[in-house]
């Protein structure tokens, strides 16, 4: 009892001893704001952007590192890439929750899932940082600007029509996705269901519900093998990531089923290199990851500076040159599509 | 006098407190401000309110290693139920926390009126409601839930303009007080703590005083459950997504909170207030650490900390409470 009186009598003393702390703690951030808030005060020494991909340690997000950096380095910013190291978004929500403390001016983020990311980015806008999302979109409010690789539209039509090129205008496909509520693979599947309607009514998709591998290849491997095994009229299978593609592909070099399925996708060249070249895949698609990453930055800083206002037609984005603006995106262009011819092209 | 001060775990605890506090507010950019202080102490909020009733069990020499699973699988069952089944969120919230109290009846029958160790129970149990809920969800994360369901982890019970943007206090806060309140008033205003605490220290001699031993065992793990429910509906509206993969390592962080603050290990003594300021030490250094960009080890360096900071503090608890004996 007497213990518990004076744990309480030395809980005011506490109380006490956060008081001050607090308020010296507050006067110190208050002025990296007030320096902050015009642009021309901020010299590019002090200015942080951090820079988050969904995941680390894939070929993909390290190439998009590699374009991050590179415009980091142009602009002469201090830049942080981090990320989960898995597509986990609550992890996402606690790195950035740690940007916002340390009071980054910018963030550019590829959010694993627009709802979920969208009040922690909300948070970071209502402390004055410039947020903008790259990769794959938030809900609208929570940014200020989406870096859109290319538009949804324009990756479906070039997906659908290398299928069509491939495994025939009457064919049967499924869809490898990575997970069923990553925003840019739901649209890019709605998107591709519209086009097969008006350019190839002939073609079904087998798979109501599409295949999830949750970012993860040997699942994708494993997802694929069932299907070959449960469809039987299968002629092709779209991977759409840059993790179920290779792992779609493995499958099919394993089954020996690569003659009579064409496989297409999603990914990058350095993980398709050894499946281009022995043949399993043909024709794959993607957009150019390191000039993903690099208009991301630009984008956010140009952003946070002030040089980027929504309503403009156009952006002048480094050595990428003047890229379209739509609303509140910035598109980076169309897809590339990689076989043996070109691939060697390219190292990411 | 102030050998006495010191003497008492809880007075000793609010200066390491408070020490931690002043080392990190001047060593550390970016500690001591209210903002991100409040907005931490989000985080904090779903293992203080478990760690209350992990008091309690702990001091019947017991333990629950199964209340991340349980977190994981009421988050998931409320997720499921609002999304596939469209019930109001307010009812799928309430089915969450039957189902807690579901799970820990089942960890308190079989390990009270059945005799299994809760340690070999609840490491079953832990694996079983983590498999369930990764069974219901097909290990897909459901997300889209409302403002308003959101807002009791992630808002403020009120909003002042601080100089970096608007500065609140964190509504879930009032749940953490709530539960430590109860804890406390369990603990230490009725008979229930006399019962707990005699259960921890001789069991037989309990049993013989004619205490229901099982029923108060058997009951502290259904609320521990019930409070896991409580704690996953927190859990969910702070993320804003309920997946069955959630609360990893959750049982670390509680357990920690619980021997760090000075309640033993073996059972007999336990202090709700103690676990309280053992939530302020783990949490703010894990902060303090993760602010400091600390990168030994990985990121694993806090994991490390926790884990060394609970075997020193459980034989700093065992040997003090050896040496009081022997005084007495």
């Amino acid at each position: 009892m007497r213990k518990l009186v004076i744990a309480l009598l030395l809980l005011p003393i506490m109380g006490v001893g956060c008081a001050p702390e607090s308020q010296e703690g507050t006067p110190s951030p208050g002025t990296a704001p007030d320096e902050g808030t015009a642009p021309e005060a901020a010299t590019d020494a002090e200015f942080t952007i951090g820079v988050m991909p969904k995941l680390v340690g894939i070929d993909f997000f390290n190439a998009t590192e590699r374009g991050a950096f590179e415009a980091g380095n142009e602009l002469g910013v201090h830049m942080v890439f981090d990320g989960p190291v898995t597509n986990d978004v609550n992890a996402q929500v606690q790195m950035l929750d740690k940007w916002i403390f340390k009071k980054y001016d910018a963030i550019a983020v590829a959010p694993n899932d627009p709802d979920a990311i969208a009040p922690v980015l909300e948070k970071a806008r209502s402390r004055g940082i410039t947020v903008v999302t790259w990769d794959a979109d938030a809900q609208v409010g929570a940014r200020d600007f989406f870096v859109n690789q290319c538009t949804s539209a324009s990756v479906a039509k070039t997906l659908m029509d290398v299928m069509a090129e491939g495994a025939g205008a009457e064919s049967n496909y499924i869809i490898v996705t990575g997970s069923l509520t990553a925003y840019n693979q739901r649209i890019w599947m709605d998107e591709m269901e519209q086009y097969r309607q008006s350019a190839y009514p002939g073609m079904t998709n087998l798979s109501e519900t599409p295949k999830a591998s949750e970012e993860d290849q040997a699942l994708a491997t494993q997802v694929t093998t069932d299907c070959l095994k449960a469809y039987d009229t299968l002629e092709g299978i779209f991977a759409i990531t840059s993790v179920a593609l290779p792992g779609a592909a493995e499958a099919l070099r394993k089954t020996g089923r690569a003659d009579d399925v064409f496989l297409t996708g999603l990914a990058t060249p350095n993980a398709m290199r050894e499946y281009v070249l022995d043949g399993t895949v043909k024709k794959f698609v993607l957009w150019n990851p390191v000039d993903l990453g690099y208009l991301a930055v630009q984008v956010a800083v140009a952003s946070a500076k002030g040089e980027l206002q929504p309503g403009v037609e156009t952006f002048k984005a480094g050595r990428l040159g003047e890229l379209a603006v739509k609303g509140d995106q910035v598109i980076l262009g169309d897809p590339i599509i990689f076989d043996s011819d070109n691939i060697d092209q390219y190292d990411f | 006098m102030i050998r006495r001060v010191l003497a008492m775990r809880e007075a000793a605890l609010a200066l390491v407190v408070l020490a931690l506090f002043a080392v990190f507010a001047f060593t550390v950019e970016g500690f001591a401000d209210w903002f991100n202080l409040c907005e931490q102490s989000r985080h904090w909020i779903v293992p203080g309110m478990i760690a209350v009733p992990m008091t309690l069990i702990i001091t019947t020499a017991g333990i629950d290693l199964s209340v991340g699973s349980m977190v994981a699988l009421c988050g998931t069952v409320l997720g499921l139920l609002y999304r596939d089944a469209q019930w109001p969120i307010a009812l799928a919230a309430m089915a969450a926390v039957l189902v807690g109290l579901s799970c820990g009846t089942l960890n308190g029958v079989v390990s009270s009126y059945l005799g299994i160790p809760p340690l070999v129970v609840t490491l079953a149990t832990m694996a079983l409601f983590r498999g369930v809920a990764m069974g219901l969800s097909q290990a897909e994360p459901v997300t889209g839930f409302p403002a308003g369901f959101r807002w009791l982890s992630q808002g403020d019970l009120f909003t002042i303009q601080g100089s970096g943007g608007p500065v609140g206090l964190p509504a879930p806060l009032v749940a953490l007080v709530f539960a430590v309140l109860l804890g406390w008033i369990v603990m230490r205003r009725s008979w229930m703590g006399r019962y707990i605490e005699f259960i921890g220290d001789n069991e037989t001699a309990a049993r013989f005083a004619a205490i229901d031993t099982r029923l108060v065992k058997c009951g502290l793990y259904a609320a521990c459950g019930a409070i896991c429910g409580l704690a996953a509906i927190f859990h969910t509206a702070l993320f804003a997504t309920a997946k069955a993969d959630t609360a990893q390592g959750l049982e670390l962080s509680v357990i920690a909170c619980v021997v760090v603050g000075g309640t033993r290990i073996s059972g007999g003594r336990g202090t709700v207030i103690g676990t309280l300021f053992g939530l302020l030490i783990i949490g703010m250094l894990g902060f303090g650490l993760d602010m400091a960009e600390v990168d030994w080890l990985g990121s694993q360096h806090i994991v490390i900390f926790v884990g060394a900071l609970v075997i020193v503090t459980a034989i700093f608890n065992e040997w003090m409470a050896r040496w009081k004996g022997d005084h007495q």
